[in-house]
């Protein structure tokens, strides 16, 4: 792919993550709770 | 065909890096100005909740209490964070306050101890308007480290509060102030 195109579909992407979160009501909350429960289950002690 | 290899590889790289990157970044925006923390970031002042008025409470409460939500005046912004009872007083600590990094992370203690440390501390729901007295020196730290290794298995030392690299607070009352 080329740079200019990658760039366009990563600034894409990434605004669409952002205005998802922002606005859908639930998402925040799930992704902090998967986070930690990633976390949980590898970080070491 | 190689370098078209490393070309696509470099982008999923970024990718993975930068999304992930913008998705935290967004989430701690959104908690920014809310009524506390999330588990992860920070969040706003505290608003809900009855403020207590009354004479000094009997902290030992606090034994049953995991975290509790902290909120600065100045900066207006909240946190998560553990609370020590020994002798009467409550305390917190801050870690890592060696290094440039752990001030960075851990700024609030930094601004609290430079700043009027005014906080509310909301606890089971109720709001304490307290004062962070930072404690260097005091007979009363060994009750302070003895509760933090019991309650949350800390490696907290007397020797890394005395060297800077552990703060401790006293969440003093308003008026009144310390009295070690």
């Amino acid at each position: 792919m080329k740079l200019p195109h990658y760039l366009a579909l990563l600034f894409s992407i990434s605004l669409l993550v952002s205005l998802a979160i922002l606005f859908v009501p639930g998402l925040a909350e799930s992704i902090e709770s998967w986070m930690l429960g990633f976390l949980a289950r590898n970080a070491a002690v | 065909m190689t370098r078209k290899i490393l070309v696509v590889a470099l982008q999923i790289i970024v990718a993975m890096i930068t999304i992930p990157a913008v998705a935290l970044a967004t989430m701690s925006f959104e908690n920014r100005n809310n009524d506390g923390p999330s588990i992860v970031f920070p969040g706003g002042e505290l608003v809900s909740g009855e403020l207590y008025s009354g004479p000094e409470p009997d902290w030992s409460f606090t034994n049953d209490v995991s975290t509790i939500h902290l909120q600065l005046d100045n900066p207006l912004s909240s946190r998560l964070i553990w609370i020590e009872e020994s002798d009467g007083k409550v305390y917190i600590t801050s870690d890592y306050m060696g290094t440039w990094l752990g001030r960075r992370w851990k700024h609030w203690a930094v601004q609290a101890y430079e700043g009027d440390g005014l906080a509310v501390v909301r606890i089971n729901g109720i709001r304490y308007e307290r004062k962070l007295v930072r404690v260097f020196y005091s007979p009363l730290l060994e009750g302070v480290i003895d509760k933090k290794i019991a309650k949350y298995r800390s490696r907290i030392t007397r020797e890394a509060i005395e060297s800077g690299e552990t703060w401790v607070f006293e969440l003093a009352p308003r008026e009144g102030g310390l009295n070690l």
